[in-house]
């Protein structure tokens, strides 16, 4: 067979791929077509209405409550940013990464507050804070040439349960040699007056000015990362989380990248924590623990690993949406809207929807009545609910007055629901669906709402094992593909 | 002498609670290659199952039922409760994940841990429970060894380990279903092709790992030790350290290994400082994996490249 | 006057109580093309993992240009010209085409990460030189891999195409020697053809030294310079492909004691 074989054509050339712009149409749907706009519209205006938005905050309802909201969600999305490049490009599941947050913030406690009576020059003591922080990092890191993902998941976690027993413990460090133990942490209780960072003469006092710091360093960190991601270190981090031996092979120092990787996290880390402690000028170790760590996953698993607008979107919903779970009027309405939303989005046909709500209605009222029957003794609407949806839910739920027994057998009846629905055929699941839906919202009023910092963290986990299971790429990321 | 032989009998004695959540471990990881991150949080709810049939049953002072009988239906409820546990997490949580990527189990068992921590608290209160075993189990009975005093319910937390690990031991190497589970763990499709249900294996599996991670948990305590929904991310660390040390995969490392780890802790937390015990583990941890990853039991791993 | 680009010296490798590679020694040429063949489990990609640094030999040496880079991490194994392809296809499959190449030219650019960061000169420049060496790579491929496929995922590319990725990916690196393991696994003989076209391309055109192990005796007749023939880890026959295709212990390694009597 010579070069000009296969009806007159060359090596290699491809007619699929010269007819592609040919077979490109429109795009479809709604939700492609504002897509589509948004990617053509320039960088500078994807990039600057966000930012826009963003700096205009403090000055819609000037309340310092809300101000606050955003330096957290500053300082979270620096730390997503940070855990982006150890787990989102180079794969390292480093589960002990909120140690570097806290050592951090230890760090910088230790060097301007009265607890060793150092009050170090703020940019002093940023870069140190910074430097050792990397330099754990890079510790951390050493061992990660050895283990692969399911054992270094483990001892990374193990890592950051120690550091938290250590500072907890640490408000009597013996050094060896010397007589007397040492208040390295305070303990259980940290350090409090912590100075303020100040730059220059200026002092960041308000909530505002840390605000405003914090849009600056997500800017930049932003940026930064969507410049490394196609760089060449970018590319190479990427290519060492796909495939580490692959990687070697076409010349990347995998090693030499992956402690890169713990190091630049750490560092960033480092940063957040030492501005951390400073707004709250104060350092506790219940900060620090596994609930954050995990937060931060569920925002970059969310949002989507590698994906920038995904970490930006995930870590809002993981600040943002909790906050509203504290007040119980709103945190009722969001969650009805959720669930709503959620039952519309994932079923097309509206006689299952009606079915569905139809359904869960009437079984509410059902259960009021056997309840009434039974004469279990029950609250009246006012005794527990207030706000916008009172007379709805109010009548419709029926509130027992033992609602922590009530609520705990709902709670176990529903999660057996749910994970006996996943297994479900589709047509059981139907059927199903009212009785689930009225369950999930009765066990959410009865019980559920009562703590609402432990809803929380049971969300998040359901959370993770639900976007496992259905949406590993989470909302923004794209489906990835992997060789076992 | 009489000191180190205290601490050696303690260490052994809560070397074998390691040693039970150590064997859960090594039994899913030799099947699935998979490390149960969540896997210290079934101990947890067994300690907790055991602790409400207790109160349920009138205890611990007013027990309906004559002592052991109490104490054996606490077991046995602990222990089929963290079993079907055990097995629902592997239904729901990790099935759905088995051709998926390498980081999808680890992430779904993190948000198991996190689930069963919050549910616990949820279901539970925040109140941490004791056994109060000493009312129904004298402290002063017991028997004396080399002069060092080991109470009634050590005794039964040693030969309810011990009991169970040969169990364990006669299941894996003298049944049919250990059979399936040493073929599963060695090649899964060739498994397939020779006609074991794998599916089947791996709940028995489960359920097996965290039998035993339950019946670790109400061991836990009827020694004392307090009971809540934290006890399980140290637990579970530990647990992991000793499967390690033994070697992953290997059950008569985790045994090993548990009593090993046991053992040390004993000796650092009475000669040395008691908070530096938790430090012990995760060195050995690093040590361990840094110097010798297969253990002192294990085999290397050899992968083709 | 040609330069031995590649030697191995009594090369031994076992693994427990299996030898993979036993006193293994043999030289390749600039610029040959030299083919390796055998039954399975011979020992051959167990060869070429000793020479990109996968593996340490137990004893002997391995020597690039004269100079020894047993022991060598196979990233710096890598950077001193020696790339390969993998039996089972291993490219970066959530990475695009172009991603795929332009990371493996990590080791043939400068720029750090304040270069990235800052958008220096450098940065830009290599970026520059990059683009154009991946075209130049996917280029001896003809058009399948450029265009709209450049941005695709790896992923979306069809087996005989990922194939061809994977070689321009090692092309990528700036190696002057190629290790293709099994190039023409699984493909059609069309695409079989093709392959066999490119190898002796890359000699011609690009000056690569080649080692190929291969099964398909079709490609094997027609790139070959010089076959080796390994079995259980030992060279059994040396020479040209004729001599080596009709030597008897070559067909005893295949087809078992015996069938070369019957031949």
């Amino acid at each position: 067979m010579s070069e000009q074989d296969q009806a007159g054509r060359g090596i290699g050339t491809d007619e699929w791929v010269a007819q592609h712009e040919d077979r490109v149409g429109a795009p479809q749907t709604g939700m492609a077509r504002v897509a589509q706009q948004w990617t053509r519209l320039p960088g500078l205006v994807r990039w600057g209405i966000p930012l826009v938005i963003f700096l205009s905050v403090p000055f819609i309802g000037s309340s310092d409550y809300i101000l606050r909201i955003g330096i957290n969600l500053g300082l979270f999305v620096l730390l997503a940013l940070g855990l982006n490049l150890v787990v989102g490009y180079s794969g390292l599941l480093d589960l002990g990464f909120v140690a570097f947050y806290g050592f951090g913030a230890y760090a910088y406690a230790m060097l301007s507050s009265e607890q060793f009576g150092v009050h170090l020059n703020s940019i002093v003591a940023l870069l140190l804070v910074i430097g050792t922080t990397a330099s754990f990092g890079f510790i951390l890191g050493l061992p990660s040439r050895r283990l692969t993902g399911d054992y270094l998941a483990i001892a990374t976690l193990f890592f950051g349960q120690m550091f938290a027993v250590f500072v907890v413990s640490s408000d009597e460090f013996q050094f060896p040699g010397m007589s007397d133990p040492v208040d390295l942490t305070g303990g259980a209780n940290g350090i409090t007056q912590v100075d303020q960072i100040s730059v220059f003469g200026f002092t960041f006092e308000t909530n505002l000015s840390y605000y405003l710091l914090l849009v600056v360093l997500v800017v930049f960190f932003t940026v930064a990362t969507k410049r490394i991601h196609f760089s060449r270190h970018g590319l190479a981090w990427r290519s060492l989380g796909e495939d580490t031996v692959a990687a070697q092979h076409m010349t990347i120092p995998t090693v030499r990248l992956k402690l890169l990787a713990f190091t630049i996290g750490a560092g960033v880390a480092g940063l957040a924590g030492a501005i951390f402690a400073s707004v709250q000028q104060g350092v506790y170790p219940s900060e620090f623990m596994l609930p954050l760590l995990i937060t931060i996953y569920a925002a970059l698993i969310l949002g989507g690993l590698g994906s920038i607008p995904g970490i930006l979107l995930g870590a809002f919903i993981m600040v943002v949406l909790p906050e509203v779970l504290r007040f119980p009027d709103y945190s009722n309405g969001i969650f009805l809207a959720v669930l709503i939303i959620a039952v519309i989005a994932t079923v097309k046909s509206w006689k299952v929807l009606l079915w569905a709500f139809g359904g869960m209605i009437v079984i509410g009222f059902l259960v009021n009545g056997i309840l009434l029957a039974l004469q279990v003794p029950y609250l009246a609407a006012k005794e527990w609910i207030t706000g916008p949806l009172a007379p709805v839910l109010g009548s419709w739920v029926f509130m027992p007055e033992n609602r922590v027994l009530y609520g705990n057998i709902a709670f176990v009846a529903l999660v057996g629901l749910a994970a006996w629905m996943s297994i479900m055929r589709r047509r059981t699941r139907i059927i199903v669906l009212p009785l689930a839906l009225w369950l999930a919202i009765w066990t959410w009023e009865v019980r559920l709402l009562l703590e609402p910092s432990v809803t929380r963290q049971l969300l998040i986990g359901a959370l993770l094992i639900v976007l496992m299971a259905s949406r590993p790429q989470g909302l923004l990321g794209k489906p990835r593909v992997e060789v076992l | 002498m009489q000191y180190f032989l205290t601490q050696l009998v303690n260490g052994v004695i809560f070397g074998g609670v390691y040693a039970l959540i150590a064997l859960g471990y090594t039994l899913i990881y030799g099947v699935l290659q998979f490390l149960n991150l969540a896997h210290g949080e079934v101990y947890m709810m067994g300690a907790f199952f055991g602790f409400f049939t207790m109160t349920t049953l009138g205890g611990p002072s007013m027990s309906v039922l004559p002592v052991p009988l109490m104490i054996l239906l606490m077991f046995v409820v602990a222990m089929g409760g963290s079993a079907l546990l055990g097995i629902g997490i592997e239904r729901f949580a990790y099935r759905p994940l088995r051709r998926s990527s390498r980081l999808a189990p680890l992430i779904s068992a993190l948000g198991v841990s996190l689930f069963l921590q919050s549910a616990a608290l949820l279901l539970f209160s925040s109140r941490v429970r004791l056994y109060d075993s000493n009312l129904f189990l004298s402290v002063k009975s017991g028997i004396t060894v080399f002069g060092v005093h080991i109470d009634t319910a050590e005794i039964m937390v040693v030969v309810g380990a011990v009991l169970l690990m040969v169990i364990l031991w006669f299941l894996v190497n003298r049944t049919n279903l250990g059979r399936a589970m040493r073929a599963v763990a060695v090649d899964q499709d060739a498994a397939v092709m020779n006609g074991i249900d794998v599916d089947r294996t791996v709940v028995w599996t489960f359920g097996i790992a965290s039998a035993l991670a339950g019946a670790a948990g109400v061991m836990s305590g009827l020694l004392m030790y307090p009971v809540d929904q934290y006890i399980g991310v140290f637990a579970g660390l530990k647990g992991f350290t000793a499967a390690v040390l033994g070697g992953i995969g290997s059950i008569p490392g985790a045994m090993l290994g548990g009593f090993l780890l046991g053992i040390t802790e004993a000796m650092v937390t009475a000669y040395l400082n008691p908070t530096y015990s938790d430090f012990l583990a995760f060195f050995i941890l690093v040590i361990v994996l840094l110097v010798r990853p297969r253990g002192l039991l294990g085999r290397p791993a050899l992968v083709k490249v | 006057m040609t330069t031995t680009a590649l030697e191995l010296t009594s090369v031994t490798k076992t693994f427990g109580g299996l030898v993979s590679l036993d006193a293994l020694s043999l030289s390749v040429q600039e610029r040959e093309v030299l083919s390796v063949i055998g039954p399975n489990g011979a020992g051959k990609t167990t060869f070429f993992n000793i020479i990109t640094g996968v593996y340490q030999p137990d004893s002997g040496d391995v020597l690039l240009y004269g100079r020894s880079i047993a022991g060598m991490t196979p990233d710096r194994v890598a950077r001193m010209g020696v790339a390969r392809t993998f039996q089972n296809v291993r490219l970066f499959l959530n990475l695009t085409v172009r991603e795929n190449i332009t990371a493996a030219m990590y080791g043939r650019t400068k720029s750090n990460l304040l270069d990235t960061l800052l958008g220096t000169p450098r940065a830009r420049r290599e970026s520059r030189e990059n683009e154009e060496r991946v075209l130049d790579a996917l280029s001896f491929f003809g058009t399948r891999l450029q265009g709209y496929r450049l941005d695709q995922p790896a992923y979306s590319l069809s087996y005989a195409n990922r194939r061809r990725l994977e070689i321009a990916r090692a092309m990528a690196t700036g190696a002057r020697v190629l290790l293709l393991d099994e190039p023409a696994a699984g493909m059609n003989p069309a695409e079989t053809h093709e392959i066999t076209e490119i190898i002796g391309r890359l000699r011609a055109e690009r000056d690569y030294t080649i080692v190929v192990i291969e099964h398909d005796m079709h490609v094997v007749e027609g790139v070959s310079d010089r076959v080796i023939a390994l079995d259980h880890g030992v060279k059994i026959a040396e020479g040209s492909f004729d001599s080596v295709a009709t030597d008897p212990s070559v067909i005893e390694a295949y087809l078992g004691r015996g069938s070369a009597a019957k031949k």
